[in-house]
């Protein structure tokens, strides 16, 4: 975690050119597969936009946001793939009380539901807002985009990134921003100048490359110092004050009860009793 | 008479408050019940926007502070040795014991798997601020649960074990103020993690300082509002002029939280402050109702002196703290449009669980020792079966 100053550009990455996302959904529909994910009843036009369904849940690990906008008079669609970032350093890991997120040396950032209790901290802390509860049940778990891990581990391309026929692109982490700085630099008229992902949140393996500026597609403006390192600050602190405190009040107490037991046995002497410890 | 009928008859003679307290705490049992049954999505509204709510509000982040009576008076009594405040330990330590205890339910309930809490203790994670507020928790709880044994092997005249919780008085005294420290700065360490989230009016990196400091502010009013309404309304003895030093001891504390606020709002913030207006109104009730004002008051000696005055200050002071903790853990990190309120549901099983602090407490004063503990007055040696004393000399009775 925060501590450890380690590589990332040996991480698998995803690389999603956004400019080249048609909208077609076929990853939605390879998430839902691979993992075993229920469908939702959705209706069209219920959340912000075209994008069905309307948010992640439970069970949408991912799914495509349409924006609609004007360009030379015409209407265009720009897209944004949302799903885990699967950070370098991620929050969620850090937070958790029970250590069930991990960042594995792949890249993914794993979720072990055999441990969590269940104490929504993943939630409060994820910047990206990518870790989802499963609130229709009694005893619910997390659910979250593990970055098909179960794949990766064994070789293969996560399932939307198998799908998808144009758009992402999966590699090692270093390579992968290569590749986008050099389709920014082929195509300049065509791309933002900036890729979200590469300190968003100290660096994760998710990178974009898009047309239109970040916020407008709905990506999350991102502090990019890694989360962890927030909380460490204060907590790296625990033992010390831990120590100071006990020691200095157990001496404060010490030398308190010591005055007061002087003065008791003074007071003795001069009342003319010969104090006698009693046991 | 069979045991139930003599309980039977017992409860018949309570209060009517205290009856209605009962009921209050039932309809809490059932609402959480059906938390159970029909889960949390269904009975809360939380859901993922807004992961956390009045349970994680009040019955932890608030509660908590509202039980720091126990280890700070603790700590002022037996460390700092104003050994005259001793009289109203023993009420501040139930108090302690209760809301620790409650605060283990309400995270229970809250907790998608409350049958894995054990987790914490196995699979550790020193990173996470909510790993070391777990255990503090449970280590605290402990604590306090021995010092709250005490007035109960007094009632049952168990010497022994008072002898020997005699002797680790001192060392829990102290593990209690440190690790009450640690877990009461670290509920403000939860919130640095929401860098984006929470406003600036309240994110800066002292917030566990400040969440520290403030649960001091918060304890020592909890024990003057406890002891003036115990007073009042329990006929429990008159301890005003104790409460008047505490009184004293109160507006240094807020002083000290008050300069560490301004100093961590001017230097260490670093987003906007003033665009979201309802946030400001928030911030400004709770540093002029909640700080500013119960200071003034406090730092006038007729208002010390004043049972009626120096209660309101202190209810002022407890105001502001949870103002505080709910504009910190709710209000300040609603994005801005997005509006969490709680279920009838939710609000049952909080209402409950305030009410089971209240109603344990009466019925603890009504059958346990704690508030006619006067130290000098009560005799700890073990009754002296060894003979020791007879046979040696007359000084060592008298010493006893």
């Amino acid at each position: 975690m925060s501590s450890e100053n380690k590589d990332f550009g040996k991480n698998k990455a995803f690389l999603i050119d956004m400019t080249k996302c048609t909208g077609c959904r076929g990853c939605q529909v390879a998430c839902k597969q691979w993992n075993q994910l229920g469908a939702e009843k959705t209706e069209f036009f219920t959340g912000e936009g075209y994008q069905n369904p309307p948010l992640m849940s439970e069970y949408t690990f991912t799914r495509i946001k349409f924006r609609d906008y004007e360009k030379n008079g015409q209407n265009e669609f720009a897209f944004y793939k949302e799903m885990c970032m699967h950070c370098n350093e991620p929050a969620c890991a850090s937070v958790c009380p029970v250590g069930a997120f991990k960042k594995t040396k792949e890249g993914p950032v794993t979720y072990d539901a055999d441990r969590c209790i269940g104490c929504r901290f993943c939630m409060v802390a994820c910047p990206f807002g990518v870790p989802k509860y499963e609130w229709s049940k009694a005893l619910p778990l997390v659910r979250k985009c593990t970055g098909c891990y179960s794949r990766v581990k064994e070789g293969l391309k996560p399932a939307c990134a198998t799908t998808c026929v144009s758009a992402i692109t999966y590699g090692n982490r270093e390579d992968m921003i290569k590749e986008a700085n050099k389709r920014i630099s082929a195509r300049p008229e065509k791309y933002l100048k900036k890729l979200y992902g590469s300190e968003e949140a100290g660096g994760t393996s998710v990178i974009y490359l898009t047309a239109l500026p970040f916020d407008e597609l709905g990506f999350k403006p991102v502090t990019k110092r890694p989360l962890p390192s927030y909380t460490w600050q204060a907590l790296r602190l625990v033992p010390g004050i831990f120590l100071t405190v006990g020691s200095s009040l157990s001496l404060l107490s010490w030398f308190n009860h010591r005055k007061e037991r002087i003065a008791k046995e003074e007071e003795q002497r001069k009342s003319g009793a010969t104090p006698k410890e009693e046991s | 008479m069979t045991a139930a009928k003599i309980i039977v008859n017992e409860i018949k003679g309570y209060h009517r408050f205290v009856k209605f307290l009962i009921v209050l705490v039932s309809l809490g049992a059932l609402a959480s019940l059906a938390r159970f049954v029909f889960g949390l999505g269904v009975t809360t509204n939380l859901n993922d926007t807004f992961p956390w709510g009045l349970w994680i509000s009040f019955d932890v982040v608030t509660a908590v502070p509202l039980a720091a009576g126990a280890f700070t008076l603790g700590a002022i009594v037996h460390c700092f040795h104003i050994k005259k405040l001793e009289p109203l330990v023993r009420p501040a330590i139930v108090t302690g014991f209760l809301g620790y205890s409650l605060v283990c339910v309400g995270l229970l309930l809250d907790l998608g798997q409350p049958q894995r809490c054990w987790h914490t203790m196995v699979y550790w994670n020193p990173h996470s601020p909510m790993f070391e507020v777990s255990m503090c928790i449970a280590a605290y709880t402990t604590v306090l649960f021995l010092e709250f044994l005490s007035p109960v092997c007094e009632k049952f005249g168990y010497h022994v074990p008072l002898r020997l919780l005699r002797t680790i008085e001192m060392p829990l005294v102290v593990a209690a103020a440190s690790i009450s420290t640690l877990h009461q700065s670290s509920l403000g360490t939860f919130f640095l993690i929401a860098v984006d989230k929470l406003h600036s009016l309240w994110y800066n990196p002292l917030l566990p300082l400040l969440f520290w400091l403030s649960a001091m502010c918060a304890g020592i009013s909890i024990i003057i509002v406890e002891a003036t309404m115990s007073h009042k309304y329990m006929g429990q003895p008159d301890e005003s002029e104790l409460l008047e030093t505490l009184a004293k001891i109160l507006p240094w504390v807020i002083t000290v939280y008050l300069t560490v606020k301004v100093f961590s709002l001017v230097a260490l913030t670093e987003g906007p402050l003033f665009n979201r207006p309802g946030l400001l109104v928030l911030f400004a009730v709770e540093v002029v109702c909640g700080v500013l004002l119960p200071l003034v008051m406090l730092m006038n000696g007729n208002v010390r002196e004043n049972n009626r005055l120096r209660a309101t200050a202190a209810w002022l002071v407890i105001a502001g703290v949870i103002l505080n903790r709910f504009n910190v853990s709710m209000f300040g990190m609603e994005a801005p449009g997005t509006f969490y309120y709680p279920s009838l549901l939710e609000s049952v099983v909080t209402i409950g669980i305030i009410a089971a602090h209240i109603l344990f407490f009466v019925l603890i004063a009504k059958y346990f020792p704690i508030f006619e503990h006067h130290p000098e007055t009560v005799d700890y040696s073990i009754p002296d079966h060894f003979r020791k004393n007879e046979q040696g000399n007359a000084h060592g009775a008298a010493k006893a």
